[in-house]
């Protein structure tokens, strides 16, 4: 292979992986702090986008829908919070019910707001060459996009006080609290930062799939399997797993279809619990929840 | 003190007097009354499903051919909703992908009945494929997510991604490409022209079920499967999948193979929603991917839960309730109908934690008969619904007076223990294999690391059987981790463990606790919403493996822990002691020959423990009986061999009184802890 074909596959196999992580960077954040299995996480990702595709339809900029958007998004995920996650702690199978009830609904006022055919941003930002090759300068903002909101969500996380009392909440909520956090509000900003990641993805998505309310469904299984698989220090195994899954699904996508490719991501997701239940970062014993 | 001669001359005196009292007459009656109130049972329920069936043909036949037609759907969606009652109500495995593998076999069904129904001139045959093609789905999932340990909350993720990943790859097959012999797939098109149900008797022509007569069908199979999962439910197969759902830890420890009873209902679950499928198929002639989406999933999964889910019955509530409140919106593709099942959802869940249809028998029960408003303790939730599984009446709860297990007789001749019974009936089926009982445990240079930390550093330790024997050793010893590595919880880094000479070193919980391990967890692992009583057959079940005399033996057990008056309140609602004993009688019940103890009179009043201390000076006449304890006030009262922890390494061994002396051993250990109990030990694991 030629070294522009080499890059050409990197860069394909770059995007499948950053965009694998930048959908599953939310849901990492809310299950792995608060052990919130939040099932409407791809509607909040859905949210991102629609709230992207309203800003740029009443003359917003992209760039500055997209910031609006994330802002909406965790608002909205504070609402839920507040409303609806807070009551049901430490009852994970009604937290998945609960919030699949709460996709079903967002998917359907969704549709009737918008309708159920495929929305367009067009995709800015042209292309760049290399060698004989042509790619999209988006696809590449997006993979920065991606690692840096992982990078400031680990920052965030170790080099804080917030991110230090986040953790504490997380870890042993009973002697956080004995200490003097208040593990209620920590709770709530935990979730609405997570919902602020799936309205990034939403935003940065918006403009390269199609913006429909089922767009959700997409997502939420890949994110989950990342997630899953991470395992217990919830940003390093993301990272980690969407490494290892995303080059699953991008090479067999390349080798057959990409629906293929989606179900070898589910068969590689499933084959790596089997013989790692706890995940990638399970075997750690001491790891850190980061 | 108890001395050793005080024991024998016991143990004498009980193996000569086994026909004691009510024994026989007691364990006979209990099995009478539990035949009586098993096919009363069942006979009730064989009622009450003939009159709904023949209501329902009756109706069937009254009303215009289509609504017949619209209820051959709800029909069929009962099946599927069994199915899920089965697999999450009964054996708790959260499964979102019970809609999936209902695709799976309407998509079995469509293919298979395509290519041949044409030659063959049936589809009865398509049906079959359906049901097996939604088993072999079900155990190829059930297999990677259960034999991986995967909890519940994964597996309900893992089913829930695979549904939305098969809906994908349905979806792509649009085109004539994909087709399968006659079928063509058709991807978001979906596949059409599926056969309807066709039979052709011998010699005679294909003959096509009509709309009625599928009516007929579809709710007669429902009803049947109804029946086959209430009966379930009071045998040892639905009880035990009650038992892993409860309690995962305690199942493997009495020695069921937890993994392999989850793979085995979640295949069933996959059968019956197969079956449902393909009946789906055959009713719509249509098959769409869109049975694959996330809608369908949730479906299920609200029809379960507004009936309530372990109830039988509240499968064809939920399903009528649910479907006839969408069709009353507007159809069940209708927009609404996709908001009120989030609502429900939402709703369900925030509001009516058990169920609507549960929820509101309570608030009826409790509107109409407050004064018993204290039986909702009662095994909730497993034994608030009649259609739970659960244990029939025992008898000698009514034909003796309660007693307690010592106390009533300290140290006089009612203080027998069970195992003085082997020459009676319940003896002929729970048994010592060589009628030798007590085996020889030992320990061969046993090392555990976690990570960098040595938890136990080349232990080597032999209990001898008929006799306690005592480890005792400061927190952080390796108590506790020994403990683990002896149950099967943890896995050694080196060394072997020997049970008469086998080697088990490998061996699982469960398949340790087959060969007549019987362990008792620090924290009292038991069926906490199960009655006392059916935590008691669950053991003696794993051991014998006869319903009857598994009854009988717990009954007796029961007795002789002095829980008669408590044997049906959920163990949750009991005293910790009692909890205990309970544990203890639970190890016991599966007629161990070595019985593990670790730390028995934790959290125990002084009475509690005294008690306790002699129910295992009698234990150890039958078994080895190996405590882990903490409490070196008990431990001196037990008067066994001592074998000291220290660091991870076995320090010294002896008897309290040499041990006493041993300044090095007063050092690490008597120095810091003879003030009396310290409370429990957890952090040896480090």
């Amino acid at each position: 292979m030629t070294a522009d074909g080499a890059f050409n596959a990197w860069f394909s196999l770059m995007t499948t992986v950053s965009v694998l992580l930048l959908v599953s960077l939310g849901l990492a954040v809310v299950f792995g702090l608060r052990r919130v299995i939040n099932l409407a996480h791809g509607e909040f990702i859905m949210f991102g986008a629609f709230a992207t595709l309203t800003a740029t339809r009443a003359g917003i900029g992209l760039w500055v829908a997209m910031l609006i958007a994330i802002a909406v998004t965790a608002a909205f995920g504070l609402v839920v919070e507040l409303a609806m996650i807070r009551h049901l702690y430490e009852r994970p199978a009604d937290t998945m019910l609960a919030t699949w009830g709460l996709s079903l609904i967002l998917v359907q006022v969704a549709a009737n707001i918008y309708g159920s055919v495929t929305e367009g941003i067009p995709t800015p930002l042209g292309s760049f060459g290399v060698g004989d090759y042509s790619m999209s300068t988006y696809n590449l903002m997006l993979i920065g996009v991606a690692w840096t909101l992982a990078t400031v969500t680990w920052l965030l996380m170790r080099r804080t006080r917030h991110g230090l009392l986040t953790r504490a909440a997380a870890q042993n909520p009973v002697m956080a609290a004995g200490l003097g956090v208040n593990t209620r509000r920590v709770a709530t900003w935990t979730f609405a930062y997570g919902a602020g990641l799936a309205g990034a993805a939403g935003a940065v998505l918006a403009p390269v799939v199609g913006v429909i309310p089922t767009m959700g469904q997409l997502y939420v299984a890949r994110s989950f399997m990342a997630v899953i698989v991470g395992g217990p220090a919830f940003l390093a195994g993301t990272i980690g797993a969407s490494t290892v899954l995303g080059t699953v699904e991008n090479l067999v996508s390349r080798g057959y279809t990409p629906v293929i490719g989606q179900a070898m991501l589910l068969v590689a997701a499933i084959v790596i619990l089997r013989f790692l239940p706890q995940g990638l970062t399970g075997l750690r014993q001491r790891g850190g929840l980061v | 003190m108890r001395t050793p001669a005080a024991g024998t001359e016991r143990a004498a005196s009980v193996a000569g007097a086994p026909g004691q009292g009510d024994r026989r007459p007691g364990s006979g009656s209990a099995r009478l009354r539990a035949r009586i109130s098993t096919s009363r049972a069942g006979l009730s329920d064989l009622v009450v499903a003939a009159i709904a069936g023949g209501l329902l043909l009756l109706a069937g036949n009254l009303v215009a051919e289509f609504t017949a037609f619209e209820w051959t759907l709800w029909a069929i969606e009962v099946i599927l909703a069994l199915s899920l009652v089965l697999v999450w109500g009964y054996c708790g495995i959260f499964s979102f992908g019970q809609a999936a593998v209902y695709g799976i076999g309407g998509y079995a069904y469509g293919v298979f009945a395509l290519n041949v129904a044409e030659r063959t001139g049936e589809t009865l045959s398509a049906l079959v494929v359906a049901a097996v093609a939604g088993a072999v789905f079900a155990a190829a999932l059930g297999y990677f997510m259960f034999y991986g340990n995967l909890s519940n909350i994964y597996v309900a993720i893992v089913t829930l991604a695979t549904a939305l990943v098969v809906f994908a790859i349905v979806n792509s097959t649009a085109g004539s490409a994909y087709r399968i012999g006659d079928a063509v797939l058709g991807g978001y098109n979906g596949m059409t022209r599926i056969p309807r149900i066709t039979y052709r008797l011998p010699g005679g022509d294909p003959t096509t079920l009509t709309r009625v007569q599928f009516f007929a069908v579809c709710t007669g199979v429902a009803l049947a499967l109804a029946l086959a999962l209430r009966s379930a439910g009071r045998r040892p197969f639905g009880r035990i999948a009650v038992a892993v759902r409860e309690n995962e830890t305690r199942s493997s420890l009495l020695g069921y193979d937890v993994r392999r009873h989850k793979l085995l209902v979640f295949t069933l679950g996959g059968a019956i929603a197969g079956l449902a499928g393909g009946f789906y198929a055959a009713w719509g002639r249509f098959m769409s991917p869109t049975v694959f989406s996330l809608k369908p999933a949730a479906l299920v999964v609200i029809w379960v839960l507004v009936g309530g889910r372990f109830s039988v019955s509240g499968a064809f509530v939920g399903v009528l309730v649910v479907e006839g409140l969408s069709s009353w919106l507007g159809g069940p593709s209708g927009d609404r109908a996709s908001l009120l099942v989030g609502a429900l959802l939402i709703g369900i869940v925030l509001g009516l934690r058990g169920g609507v249809v549960p929820t509101l028998g309570r608030l009826w029960r409790e509107g109409v008969r407050p004064s018993l408003a204290g039986a909702a303790i009662r095994g909730d939730p497993a034994g608030s619904d009649p259609s739970s599984p659960r244990v029939p009446e025992s008898g000698p709860r009514h034909d003796r007076p309660p007693s307690t297990p010592a106390s009533t007789h300290p140290g006089g001749e009612a203080e027998v223990w069970l195992g003085a019974g082997a020459g009676d009936e319940a003896g002929k089926t729970i048994e010592d294999g060589d009628g030798a009982p007590g085996a020889l445990l030992e320990v061969h240079g046993v090392s555990k690391r976690f990570g960098g930390v040595t938890a136990l550093d080349d232990v080597t330790l032999a209990f001898v059987p008929r006799q306690p024997s005592c480890i005792i050793g400061p927190n952080g010893a390796g108590k506790s981790t020994l403990f683990g590595v002896l149950t099967g919880y943890h896995g050694v880094t080196a060394g072997t463990i020997l049970l008469n000479g086998e080697d088990i070193t490998r061996l699982g919980p469960h398949r340790r606790a087959r060969l007549g391990l019987g362990i008792k967890m620090q924290v009292p692992s038991v069926y906490d919403a199960l009655a006392a009583q059916e935590n008691l057959w669950l053991a003696a079940y794993a051991a014998s493996g006869d319903r009857d005399a598994a009854q009988r033996w717990a009954a007796r057990i029961l007795a002789r822990l002095g829980l008669c008056e408590v044997a049906d309140l959920a163990v949750g609602a009991l005293a910790h002691g009692q909890r205990q004993w309970l544990e203890i009688g639970m190890a016991l019940a599966t007629n161990p020959s070595v019985i593990l103890l670790d730390e028995p009179t934790a959290g125990m009043t002084r009475d509690e423990t005294e008690r306790t201390e002699r129910l295992i000076a009698q234990l150890a006449r039958h078994a080895t009986v190996v405590v882990v304890e903490h409490d070196m006030e008990f431990v001196r009262r037990l008067d066994a061999p001592i074998s000291v922890l220290h660091m991870g390494g076995l320090f010294t061994q002896g008897t309290f009184e040499e041990l006493s002396r041993d300044e090095r051993v007063l050092n690490i250990y008597l120095g810091r802890g003879a003030d009396g109990p310290t409370g429990r030990t957890d952090a040896d694991a480090g």
